[in-house]
């Protein structure tokens, strides 16, 4: 292995390490923004504390490579590191910077690029969100109409961009934009760094089903944007974005969460008179929910046994990306159901890791409705179900 | 799969691929004959038979893993030779006893087709049957009836599970001897079916285990069989999406294949995804069980109730995507969903596997 790799091959000892650094490193405080986290985000001041932290340790993003400030652990120990944060309740850095630029920065990005932004990145002071859809254009990605004119040394850009998650807390947008009309959708799209603090962007939040505010609508208004802030060539964006939506997909760990869910489920049906846990059928079903997390963890075992062999998962990322998010679903409503009326408060100020005051119902009760309303957006956003049903069928079956 | 699975599961398809013919089958079920001599010879031959046995038994000494390529490979050419049966009775029933030695050989050798004898009808499953093993003053004695021995037609010998003084026996016990009164009927997957009147002599070397060592057989024999028919039904599955495929894109209607109608693509990808889910848990299950592992019981427990779910649905679909041809006795797919609802009950039933997956997991 490397230098920087303290324990290559020794996986309990690395294992122990890990839990030395999360008993020392992560706060109560911080440790209940992880428990309290009910969608893919947690709360962001958290998420950006914890993220400083990882980073003055040298774990601020796992993945990268060495240079760039990465670690230099193998598969199986990202894997542990990832399930030990999970585990002892760790909050969810804003990740579009680390796991989503990031790469790109380094796969595409000229010297300069990669000096400027990844160190923003790995530390936490630069918050990233990523522009892709808009409302016109959701699965059909393609189709997008954000313009880019060219002027000078600048970009002109304008249009909008929606779905742009955290986007209020922002201060950087990596963006689709259309550079050519005149060429077919994909030929003439390019891939924009742009500074939120441009003259003629402005950010609309809006709030979810759960009430929470996570989701923004971006507008740009001749928003001029220096040429240099270009990653990859002109007309390139569409190659950029694929090596990013791929990204997205693969190697994505959907067990350690489900399993997080399923001990829940446990803890709420073993506490005492719960009127589920005299329900036979809904004891069933909890044991089925079990086998399917089984098949799904040794099938990302097999991803994962792919991947560190030097192969490429193809189209078996899509396979966990539709069977992980509709189990999460499937564990969200069982989690409901075991909940019963005690998942109806809306208590907003619970899902806050500052609060401490009453809950009408068990903590653990109340913050199950907004775990199960998120988990409807998970088979939406990166690639819905039917579009990952739609490359199986095209890359796997050949249809 | 390593070096030599890969070998073992590509010189295993050659044949199967070349040998196994369809039409072949169907002509043989008519006739009632289940198991073709000649395939079962070459199965011998081959070392399929072997595969479990002990190396000091002059076997292979492969594991669960091994057993499960075949199994699959079972499901994919419609095999109607019992080869999972006789090979979870061999590596858990004859090679744990100490006259193993006595039947060993001509079993791996293929003289000898042993099947395991255990139901006795409906809700009368293993625990403790009413057939019985007595002692009597010239040497012992099997009396009972066991009922729908699945490939029954097939056997020399049914290894018959009965109630002792000590608890439980497994009897070797051929099916043409005096007092065994057996009556042979179809089955819907072409494997035949046998219920059978035991009132017969039994000599010592007949009685494999006795006692506690043939209650652990039973669990270890239970325990093979689900993987097994885990693995065989994933074959078939499998077998029928190809199928399914390959259908659909020949099949016009509508001026266009019906595999560019993107409703169909999707049932077909649904299928897919159930099926790499499936194929995940087998495996597992076959390494938890080669490691000995201590979740190796849950496991075989989990793989049992995935491919039961995922083969009905799998082999259910794959007759509505085909339409009307799937529904006739020529065409193939409709065999594999037969072969696959027969699996879903053989030794353990997927509500039962359930049951006992949820009981270990406390």
């Amino acid at each position: 292995m490397n230098a920087s790799n303290p324990y290559p091959g020794d996986y309990s000892a690395f294992r122990e390490s890990v839990r030395e650094f999360l008993a020392a490193g992560l706060t109560p405080e911080l440790a209940r923004a992880g428990e309290r986290t009910t969608s893919v985000f947690s709360d962001f001041e958290a998420g950006r504390q914890w993220q400083s932290i990882l980073h003055a340790k040298g774990w601020g993003a796992p993945e990268w490579p060495l240079e760039h400030g990465g670690t230099g652990w193998d598969i199986q120990q990202r894997y542990i590191f990832l399930e030990e944060c999970r585990l002892a309740n760790a909050p969810n850095p804003v990740m579009m910077g680390v796991q989503m630029l990031g790469p790109m920065l380094m796969h595409f990005g000229t010297e300069t690029q990669k000096s400027a932004y990844l160190p923003g990145i790995i530390s936490g002071d630069d918050v990233w969100c990523q522009g892709y859809s808009e409302p016109g254009s959701g699965s059909d990605l393609a189709s997008l109409k954000t313009t880019a004119d060219r002027d000078g040394d600048e970009y002109v850009v304008n249009g909008t961009k929606i779905w742009t998650s955290m986007a209020h807390y922002a201060n950087w947008i990596f963006c689709l934009v259309r550079t050519d009309k005149s060429v077919k959708p994909q030929a003439g799209i390019s891939f924009l760094l742009i500074d939120m603090a441009t003259p003629g962007i402005t950010v609309t939040p809006f709030s979810s089903l759960d009430g929470e505010i996570e989701q923004c609508q971006v507008f740009f208004e001749d928003a001029r944007v220096p040429v240099s802030n270009l990653l990859g060539e002109e007309n390139q964006g569409w190659t950029v974005a694929k090596y990013l939506l791929e990204f997205e997909r693969g190697g994505q760990h959907f067990t350690i969460d489900l399993k997080k869910q399923l001990r829940k489920l446990r803890r709420l049906i073993g506490s005492e008179a719960n009127a589920a846990a005299e329900d036979p059928t809904f004891v069933y079903r909890i044991a089925e929910t079990e086998i399917d997390v089984m098949a799904l963890e040794q099938t990302e075992l097999r991803i994962k046994g792919t991947v560190a062999a030097g192969e490429h998962p193809g189209a078996l990322s899509s396979l966990v990306k539709v069977s992980g998010t509709e189990l999460g679903q499937q564990c969200a409503e069982l989690l409901i159901e075991a909940a019963g009326q005690g998942a109806m408060p809306w208590q907003s100020e619970v899902l806050s890791p500052e609060y401490e005051g009453p809950t009408a119902a068990p903590e653990e009760c109340v913050t199950t409705m907004a775990e199960y309303i998120n988990s409807r957006s998970t088979t939406i956003y990166g690639g819905t179900a039917e579009i990952q049903r739609g490359i199986i069928a095209k890359h796997v079956l050949g249809l | 799969m390593t070096e030599d699975q890969t070998l073992l599961h590509d010189a295993s398809d050659r044949y199967l691929r070349d040998s196994y013919d369809f039409n072949a089958r169907r002509e043989r079920i008519a006739l009632g004959v289940y198991t073709d001599p000649q395939h079962w010879r070459a199965f011998a031959e081959m070392g399929w038979l072997a595969l479990p046995v002990p190396e000091n038994f002059d076997g292979l000494g492969l594991g669960t893993r091994e057993c499960a390529i075949l199994a699959e490979l079972c499901g994919q050419y419609l095999i109607t030779e019992p080869l999972i049966d006789v090979l979870a009775a061999v590596s858990t029933l004859i090679a744990p006893s100490p006259h193993a030695e006595r039947w060993l050989g001509q079993v791996v050798g293929g003289e000898l087709i042993t099947v395991a004898a255990i139901d006795e009808g409906a809700g009368q499953r293993s625990k403790s049957p009413s057939t019985k093993l007595t002692q009597v003053d010239s040497g012992w004695r099997l009396t009972g009836t066991k009922q729908w021995i699945n490939a029954g037609p097939s056997a020399t010998h049914f290894i018959v599970l009965a109630t002792v003084e000590e608890g439980l026996a497994w009897v070797i016990c051929p099916r043409d001897a005096a007092g065994v009164d057996c009556e042979d009927f179809p089955t819907h997957d072409g494997r035949g079916g046998t219920n059978c009147a035991f009132n017969t002599a039994i000599e010592e070397n007949q009685i494999l285990l006795s006692g506690a060592p043939a209650q652990s057989a039973l669990d270890a024999y239970r325990e093979l069989a689900m993987i097994l028919s885990s693995a065989e039904t994933l074959g078939a599955a499998h077998a029928a999406l190809d199928t399914t495929v390959e259908y659909t894109k020949q099949r016009v209607q509508f001026g266009q294949p019906l595999s560019s109608f993107q409703a169909l693509q999707h049932r077909m990808a649904n299928m897919l995804i159930q099926i790499e889910l499936t194929r995940s848990l087998v495996y597992a299950a076959c390494d938890a069980a080669d490691g000995d592992t201590p979740d190796q019981s849950r496991f075989a427990r989990a793989a049992k109730v995935k491919a039961s779910s995922v083969g009905r649905k799998v082999s259910q679909e794959a007759i509505q995507l085909h339409g009307g041809i799937a529904t006739t006795d020529e065409y193939i797919v409709g065999h594999f969903f037969k072969r696959i609802t027969a699996l879903d009950s053989w030794v353990c039933s997927r509500g039962e596997a359930l049951k006992e997956f949820m009981a270990l997991s406390g």
